[in-house]
């Protein structure tokens, strides 16, 4: 078969940081991180923190300390400021809260956006500019939005200002959710930094949500990527059947790759004492477009409904305002996903359905059977996956005229023969993107010896991941990019 | 009192499994002695890579640390095992580049692509053409193809129908050697035509293709029991390094050596070196990982097999590594073969033919190998 089963590490050639689901991670920094930082006096906690955030950030690209430690510090100083003028002089406290968000918009927008804009600027006649290509800092788009939270925060009173600096950068820098999120808001955590309890029962919960990350990232969604890369290679000869099961693949492979990332996350920071918020709950078993927003990625649409849709003044000023205000946070959304068309297109796509199905088909969907609103929903949800991928217009198109162009036929011998192969796997998915495992789990937890099929089970998938990721190490984690 | 506690400390057992695993993986790498060579892999493991403080600045050792450890990993072998049958018993046979298949077989998957095919052919015939000197083609078709009964259910299909069809239409003048139906009537009879861990065709699939080609030439082939054979345990090929299925058994390699062909002389040349042996078969290369060199010692740039006692003449093989165990066949009936490898030899062959006064040619690859060769256009 055509499946490529790579020798050299993808991720190295592409990212260049320590991911989770990596051996130096799991096998080289892990293991003395926990037991240094579980040995050391609870005052130093926080100290230690940072230096192995630093640590864990510059391992692949040093330089880029530089830029975290610069934005750490004027966020504090920032923070300082607001916290110190709130009461006394809003004006000047505001101003600070503006200039912050400047700043930090600046950053984002000169690592981020610098190339784009220029190749758009060329677009217009009589524009010529050097086209530049700066190198994208890993977790900038997470960060960059954490310390926006901070200064809000802490201006609307919703937190108080950090004045232990080692507290702050322990926050801006804290590894589990440094370079794919959850993007925690500061006062969801502001009590944790300096008050938090470790706890046995809480690392075990830790481990075990982090076990069951990592498998989904190593032994789901990295198998659906081959998967769909193998289909999407032929899609003008699959079929129709073959082409809509290769999106399949690749919606699983996406949710899987930044579920597992997340929960890898929540487990970490469980691990170390921190409660993180839940980033997904099972967005691919909704029922609206709507359903799917409030079920996938969590923090972020949290954050752009909070700091950017609200302070717009939400639904608040009447249709048209809304309208407006929708359409701003999801060409927001969809930028903030990369800097590329296809990205704008994918977030205003999703903006123009929830536009519609908050003002037009929310009563039509109503009456409809559950099952038919399931369909409904997953359709667009892949449609929007297939904009999510192509970034060539031309064979967004064509894939998309794949999927219904009946002269294909149904399904070709190479689609169905891989499909074959990957049945197991694609059946798991699906069902482990359901709440079925969940249910089943807290059933079996009533019974008293529960923990020895849980780690069993537990030990296994550890092991498999590790004999996945010491065989193949094909790990391109999608999210890296935003 | 004292079973309660105990229980509810056992309750962490997930966590104690996870830490006594990340740190015994880590204790490992730190005492296991590194590993230099993969003779699986056929390559150089990665070594420590430089730590300076410009390579760790420029990112370049943190990025080579992961592949250096993932090549170091401790039973780096037993994981590598662990996910090839994880593939395989969920469902993705295949998925490594091999089938297992029935019998303990280990076969390649089809190749994806015979785009070089067409142009592989025109250059031969072109070639042969331009040279006038009558040459002959055999291609040896793919295991999977022959064997296709013992393949998985579910299993991609073999093009060499297609790529026989081709290699008809633009072979030219060349004489083709077909024995497809030759091998598919051998197997029946219930002979070994192909290794079960390797992609070659064993010795007796050489010996096959042998008695076809005397038969297209009009020479008399000799017959199977003028040779001494000599079996060899404990073989284990290409297909078994890249299935990572372990417990896969080994293959055995036969040597057969013909009692009557005493004189035959082995020069191997590479570059300006000439090394002269006075046998075709190379037993000390069955001490080695890679046992499959015991035939003309493997690879080379040229080899050249001169058998004095032979009245027959000079012959010139441009071929891949199945000719091996094939050529030693032909010595009984040339009294010169030189073969030569268009992977490492890059000279015009057409002087060759001049200067080594040549009357035939015999062009002898895998179908595989003539539907993707990349070197075959440079023959000139």
């Amino acid at each position: 078969m055509v499946h490529n089963n790579k020798q050299t590490a993808d991720y190295l050639l592409w990212g260049d940081t320590m991911v989770f689901s990596s051996l130096v991670f799991l096998f080289i920094y892990l293991p003395p991180v926990l037991l240094i930082y579980h040995i050391v006096p609870l005052r130093l906690r926080n100290l230690f923190l940072l230096v192995v955030n630093l640590i864990f950030y510059g391992w692949g690209e040093p330089a880029f300390i530089l830029l975290m430690v610069f934005s750490t510090l004027v966020d504090y100083t920032h923070g300082c400021f607001i916290g110190k003028y709130r009461d006394k002089n809003k004006g000047l406290a505001k101003g600070f809260v503006i200039s912050s968000i400047i700043i930090n918009l600046s950053l984002l927008g000169f690592f981020k956006y610098a190339g784009f804009l220029t190749g758009v600027l060329n677009l217009l006649p009589f524009f010529t500019i050097p086209t530049v290509t700066i190198p994208l800092p890993i977790g900038i788009s997470f960060y960059t939005f954490q310390t926006m939270s901070y200064s809000i925060d802490v201006y609307k009173g919703d937190a108080p200002a950090q004045k232990n600096i080692i507290a702050f950068g322990t926050y801006v820098s804290l590894f589990p959710q440094l370079i794919a999120g959850p993007i925690v808001r500061y006062k969801d955590i502001s009590h944790q930094l300096n008050h938090r309890k470790e706890t046995l029962k809480g690392f075990t919960l830790g481990v075990r949500v982090f076990i069951i990350g990592l498998a989904q990232k190593v032994l789901i969604a990295n198998q659906m990527g081959l998967l769909w890369n193998n289909l999407n290679i032929a899609s003008n000869s699959n079929g129709v059947l073959g082409n809509w099961i290769g999106i399949i693949a690749y919606a699983l492979q996406i949710y899987f790759d930044f579920n597992g990332y997340s929960l890898m996350a929540c487990g970490l920071g469980n691990m170390l004492g921190f409660e993180f918020l839940k980033n997904f709950n099972y967005p691919y078993i909704s029922q609206s477009i709507t359903d799917f927003w409030h079920r996938w990625h969590i923090s972020l649409s949290t954050w752009f409904k909070e700091y950017v849709y609200i302070p717009l003044g939400g639904n608040r000023k009447g249709t048209k305002r809304t309208i407006i205000n929708l359409s701003i946070v999801w060409f927001l959304t969809g930028l903030w996903h990369g800097a590329s068309w296809n990205f704008i297109l994918w977030g205003m796509y999703f903006g123009m359905l929830l536009i519609l199905e908050k003002f037009v088909l929310i009563n039509f969907l109503k009456r409809l059977p559950v099952f038919l609103r399931h369909i409904y929903a997953l359709v667009f949800i892949l449609i929007g996956w297939i904009i999510f991928y192509f970034e060539d217009m031309n064979a967004m198109v064509s894939f998309m005229v794949n999927l219904v162009k009946p002269t294909n036929g149904i399904i070709s011998h190479y689609a169905l023969t891989l499909i074959i192969s990957y049945l197991p796997l694609l059946l798991a998915a699906c069902v482990a993107s359901t709440p079925i495992p969940v249910k089943l789990f807290h059933k079996f937890k009533a019974y008293t010896l529960c923990w020895i099929p849980e780690a069993t089970l537990t030990t296994i998938a550890m092991a498999l991941c590790t004999a996945s990721l010491v065989s193949q190490s094909y790990n391109p984690f999608l999210y890296f990019r935003f | 009192m004292r079973m309660r506690k105990n229980n509810s400390f056992l309750k962490n057992l997930t966590a104690i499994l996870f830490c006594l695993f990340i740190g015994l993986m880590l204790l490992l790498f730190l005492i296991f002695p590194k590993g230099h060579y993969s003779s699986n892999e056929k390559r150089y493991l990665n070594a420590f890579p430089q730590l300076t403080l410009k390579t760790v600045f420029d990112g370049s050792f943190g990025k080579e640390f992961e592949a250096y450890l993932s090549d170091q990993a401790p039973y780096r072998e037993l994981w590598v095992g662990l996910n090839g049958y994880y593939n395989l018993y969920s469902g993705r046979n295949g998925v490594s580049g091999v089938y297992s298949c029935d019998d303990n077989y280990l076969i390649n998957v089809p190749i994806n692509t015979n785009d070089g095919l067409t142009h592989n052919i025109k250059v031969l015939a072109d070639f042969a053409e331009s040279t006038g000197i009558s040459t002959t083609l055999l291609a040896a078709p793919t295991t999977g193809y022959i064997m296709e009964d013992l393949l998985p259910l579910n299993h991609l299909p073999y093009m060499d129908d297609e790529n026989f069809k081709s290699i008809y239409t633009n072979k030219g003048d060349m004489q083709l050697i077909d024995i497809r139906s030759t091998f598919k009537l051998s197997l029946q009879q219930g002979n070994q035509l192909y290794y079960k861990t390797d992609h070659h065709w064993t010795t007796l699939g050489a010996y096959t293709a042998y008695t076809k080609y005397c038969d297209a030439l009009g020479l008399i082939p000799t017959p199977q029991d003028s040779f001494n054979i000599n079996t060899y345990n404990n073989f284990y090929g290409t297909t078994y390094s890249k299935s990572a299925l372990w417990l896969n058994p080994p293959d055995t390699i036969d040597v057969w050596t013909n009692k009557s062909n005493k004189n035959i002389r082995v020069k191997i040349i590479e570059a300006d070196k000439t090394k002269a042996y006075n046998n075709m078969f190379f037993t000390n290369r069955l001490n080695d990982d890679d046992k499959y060199p015991v035939f003309l010692d493997g690879n080379h740039s040229v080899v050249k097999i001169i058998n004095p006692q032979s009245q027959g003449g000079r012959l010139l093989v441009i071929k891949d590594s199945y000719a091996h165990c094939f050529v030693p066949f032909l010595s009984e009936h040339y009294s010169e073969i030189i073969m030569v490898d268009l992977r490492y030899y890059n000279q015009p062959v057409s002087q060759m033919l001049l200067s080594e006064g040549i009357d035939s040619v015999l062009v002898l690859y895998s179908v595989d190998s003539l539907a993707t060769d990349k070197y075959i256009k440079f023959l000139r």
